[in-house]
């Protein structure tokens, strides 16, 4: 393995993180609040450790896909630990592990939170929690690849590392090009929700964060009621946007060169608005009993839906209270998850094409065992690899599933909770049923659920390899003698 | 960090990631341009995408489909190097139908070499390109010239550039380029001259000195000519052992035929054999293996001037090369097409070693960027940089009539550090005199210490 370069990069992410942590700063100075200082701190000495890391460029700046997943899968984690210094600091989540639950939810687009007050936070905090969704929606690394120049071929291992979905192609030849065009797609979409809701008379801070956590599928909300108390308007623009956010992001590369036709061809598109449709109309059905009339019935199953598939987690209805089949159709919806190269989380749209055109596949071989029939998707064939691989994670998502669940089961909640809580958590959405429901939260968790909860977060968010790999201690191995070696080589030229 | 690095490299498409597609990938991305391969094979395209920072796609290049994903509305080159002749042309002239984009194919098999411009410019080709033939004219010139510290061969190897050290005891030291030049009978160009590590372009009234690194152009039959004259021992090869009968034998063959070497080939399939000796009646076609030692004996490898092993494997082409040192005093050339091993390779003094696809990448790559240097609209054909880039050599195409041509050139008024090395009319290299002139329709070559040339008439002071 390169230590050095990931040594830099390293240090390129740190640099990156602490002038992202200026947001909060530049908040508290508007809304003259003393923690901003605290803000201001942890960013400065973080630009510093960023710039000590990489001070020196290495000169074998190649590195291998393993490299892309541990550098990846490290600063996810290390982000969040920086990033959870300033609630502890300011004192507004006391104690460590939940304040980087709070953080990991945030960057990992999750949007569960330990806070039963959101109200009580200050403002540059609550801007902090809803920007970690932003930031960790694209991705820090696929933010790097578009500022920094970087030569060789060696861009692509950290977009696969960091991107979601089977399989990761590009839009333009270059990586950092790719990479660029994304995050522009991913600004224009955020402001244009941002003037939506302005529009709609929301507050412009309530505006920026609720934007944020649309754009990243997150979920936090500033409120205590999440979405409730805002205007049917608003919740619709929510609705809508959070559901823009969950398409494949391929899909607006077609639409911005004009090539509309191709982008609602998509397979993956068609099949994530199909399934939404279908929920909504089945819960609908259900809710009207609750709700008593069609429009606000619509609305709230619409709003619930869109959240829950595209893994945000905002609410504006308890659906605790629904009936079984409602509550299950959710629950199922939250592994579905939305389209693959989008921002949100879960098993994607596209894996389960796969995984039933697969078993399509299979009940064919069992009629015609000699026959031969490749997988296609978009007409065009799905490799064996990405086939193979997509097997391989639904696999390895359900061993986390279950090992996780009971893991969490010594806390002794009840089985729904402590099955929707990992949901939850591994698809990145937020909110699950019973205790872990929209209008409750995680803080009754012991610490070890908690920490957990975090790994399945991390997990969920960068497609569960590269974090189980820095799991795998013939990784760690790999580096320490890479780095030794080094080391030896130095010595010896010495 | 936050520094954005503006992009202004080329949209490329290249059909075919073999040998010569991989090293084209590697030079071009490494030059900044935005390129997208297309291959049949997905497992190559992947490995591919998966080493360099390009995009992939994996189909039928000729496809209109295929085209049309790898972006070929906006592509401004097309870069055709598939195994298959017929596959490149085709794929070319389909993109040529997209709008307005250059198209290089490569064509390899005899039967077309002798059509390469007809089908050029019948089909609207940047260019044609012909590793076999390239690597076989490059290897002629090293035998022509063995002595010679560099040989390169221009305008499809009509021209030739050669480099040698002038001796202290010859007589054009001492002697300046005006007097030379009158007293010769082989018509050449003193193009650069290297002393002490300065880069001359010589005058008429430039002295020579012992030690001088001369440059010189001329076409092909006068740059040994010129060289036996002014009494530079030359060595010219009188006969050649060529292993291995392919399509690169064949052009090698032909070439030396013309130079008035002495060929013979030994190549193991028989019918192979026959159509060789249909094709050149005046060399010695042997059917047999070139392996085999007692055969090589039995042909007289001890007493060859030279001895070049082309068969399709570089392994085995290494292994001869070895044993022809070993057992006789013959130059050697060995041909290595894939093996990528070059600090070994260097460390077996293997004598001249030719890598035909890096002779086809760089006449690529040299075109790319000459089109970049000038912009899309240029009449650049080919861009050479010589003495580590001090000094340029420019081909350019004569469209049109203009201040340049129809005058003499001593009359033409010509900027510092610039000279007319030779001039291409049709095909026949014109080495000029003061009385001679660019027409329209030639191709000129210039030397030139300046940069940034972007058509003939930039010579103008």
């Amino acid at each position: 393995m390169n230590s050095k370069i990931i040594r830099y990069l390293f240090g390129k992410v740190l640099i990156i993180l602490g002038m992202l942590l200026l947001l909060p700063c530049l908040t508290a100075l508007i809304y003259r609040e003393q923690e901003g200082y605290m803000y201001l701190m942890v960013a400065v000495v973080t630009v510093l450790l960023g710039l000590l890391f990489s001070l020196k460029k290495p000169e074998d700046t190649v590195f291998y896909f393993k490299d892309g997943c541990f550098i990846t899968a490290l600063s996810w984690v290390i982000m969040s630990a920086i990033g959870a210094v300033p609630f502890v600091l300011t004192g507004e989540i006391p104690f460590y592990v939940d304040a980087l639950f709070e953080t990991v939810s945030g960057f990992t687009t999750t949007g569960a939170s330990i806070l039963s007050n959101v109200e009580a936070l200050s403002h540059c905090s609550l801007l902090w929690r809803s920007f970690t969704h932003w930031i960790g929606g694209m991705g820090v690394l696929v933010f790097l690849l578009a500022i920094v120049p970087m030569n060789g071929g060696s861009h692509m291992n950290l977009m696969r590392a960091e991107s979601p979905g089977p399989s990761v192609g590009k839009l333009v030849p270059k990586a950092g090009e790719t990479a660029k065009i994304l995050y522009v797609i991913y600004m224009g979409l955020t402001v244009l929700e941002f003037i939506f809701l302005v529009c709609g008379k929301m507050p412009v801070f309530d505006a920026i964060c609720t934007s944020f956590g649309t754009a990243g599928t997150g979920g936090f909300g500033i409120k205590c009621d999440s979405m409730l108390s805002y205007s049917p308007y608003i919740q619709w623009v929510v609705t809508v946007f959070m559901l823009l956010f969950g398409v494949n992001f391929n899909a607006y590369f077609l639409v911005l060169f004009g090539q509309i036709k191709k982008a609602l061809s998509m397979e993956e598109v068609k099949t994530y608005f199909a399934v939404i449709v279908g929920a909504v109309a089945i819960i609908t059905f259900d809710v009207v009993k609750i709700c008593g009339n069609f429009k606000d019935a619509i609305r709230h199953t619409s709003f619930t839906v869109a959240s829950i598939i595209t893994t945000t987690g905002f609410g504006t209805i308890d659906f605790n209270k629904w009936s079984v089949t409602s509550r299950l159709l959710l629950v199922s919806l939250m592994f579905i998850g939305a389209c693959a190269g989008s921002t949100g989380g879960g098993i994607k749209v596209s894996r389960f094409i796969i995984l039933f055109k697969t078993v399509k596949k299979e009940l064919l071989s069992y009629m015609h065992p000699k026959s031969i029939k490749k997988i296609k998707m978009d007409d065009r064939p799905v490799e064996h690899e990405v086939v193979r691989s997509t097997d391989v994670y639904f696999i390895t998502f359900v061993i986390i599933f279950v090992v996780s669940l009971f893991a969490i089961s010594i806390d002794g909640k009840d089985l729904v909770t402590s099955f929707t809580a990992v949901a939850a958590t591994i698809n990145n959405i937020g909110p699950g049923l019973e205790l872990v429901g929209p209008t409750e939260n995680y803080a009754f968790f012991s610490p070890f659920s908690k920490i957990v909860l975090m790994i399945d977060m991390l997990a969920g968010r960068l497609e569960l390899f590269p974090l189980v790999l820095l799991f795998y201690p013939v990784m760690w191995r790999d580096l320490l003698f890479s780095t030794i070696r080094e080391k030896r080589k130095k010595k010896k030229i010495d | 960090m936050f520094g954005k690095k503006k992009s202004e490299g080329f949209k490329i498409i290249i059909v075919g990631c073999g040998k010569v597609g991989t090293t084209l990938v590697s030079q071009l991305t490494r030059e900044g341009h935005d390129i997208t391969i297309i291959d049949k094979d997905q497992s190559i395209v992947n490995d591919v995408t998966g080493t360099y920072d390009v995009m992939g796609v994996a189909g039928n290049g000729a496809s209109f489909t295929v085209l049309q994903d790898a972006g070929i509305s906006d592509a401004d080159l097309l870069i055709a190097v598939t195994d298959s002749d017929e596959l490149n042309l085709l794929c070319c002239t389909l993109a040529k139908q997209f709008g307005n984009l250059s198209a290089i194919a490569r064509v390899r098999t005899p039967d077309y070499s002798k059509e390469t411009n007809y089908l050029r410019q019948k089909l609207g080709l940047a260019m044609i390109i012909n590793p076999e033939l390239e690597a076989a004219l490059e290897a002629s010139a090293i035998l022509a010239l063995p002595n010679a510290l560099e040989v390169n061969s221009f305008a499809h190897g009509q021209a030739t550039l050669v480099k040698f050290r002038l001796p202290e005891d010859n007589d054009l030291v001492g002697r300046t380029i005006a007097s030379i030049g009158s007293s010769l009978k082989s018509n050449i160009t003193f193009c650069a001259i290297e002393r002490k590590g300065e880069v001359y372009i010589p005058s008429g009234a430039f002295t020579l000195e012992a030690d001088d690194v001369i440059s010189y152009v001329s076409n092909r039959r006068n740059a040994s000519n010129f060289l036996t004259e002014i009494g530079y021992k030359s060595n010219k090869v009188k006969d050649a052992m060529i292993i291995g009968g392919g399509k690169g034998a064949y052009y090698l063959a032909e070439q030396l035929i013309s130079m008035g070497i002495k060929v013979k080939i030994i190549e193991t399939d028989k019918a192979r054999c026959e159509e060789l000796s249909l094709l050149l009646p005046k060399a010695i076609i042997i059917n047999g293996d070139g392996i085999d030692q007692e055969l090589l004996k039995a042909e007289g490898i001890q007493s060859a001037e030279s001895f070049i092993p082309l068969t399709g494997i570089d392994e085995v082409n290494v292994l001869l090369t070895l044993h022809a040192k070993n057992v006789s005093d013959a130059k050697v050339i060995t041909k290595i097409n894939k093996i990528n091993y070059n600090e070994v390779l260097d460390k077996l003094d293997l004598g001249s070693v030719i890598y035909p696809k890096f002779i086809t990448s760089e006449a690529i790559v040299a075109y790319v960027r000459a089109r970049q240097n000038s912009g899309k609209s240029s009449n650049i054909e080919t861009l050479y940089h010589m003495f580590d880039s001090r000094i340029e050599a420019i081909e350019f195409k004569v469209d049109a009539a203009s201040a340049v041509t129809g005058v003499p050139l001593k009359d033409l008024k010509r900027k510092d550090d610039v000279l007319v090395a030779f001039i291409n009319r049709k095909g026949r290299i014109i080495i000029p005199k003061g009385t001679d002139s660019i027409e329209k329709g030639d191709t000129v070559m210039i030397v030139t210490k300046n940069t940034g040339f972007t058509d003939i008439q930039d010579i103008l002071a």
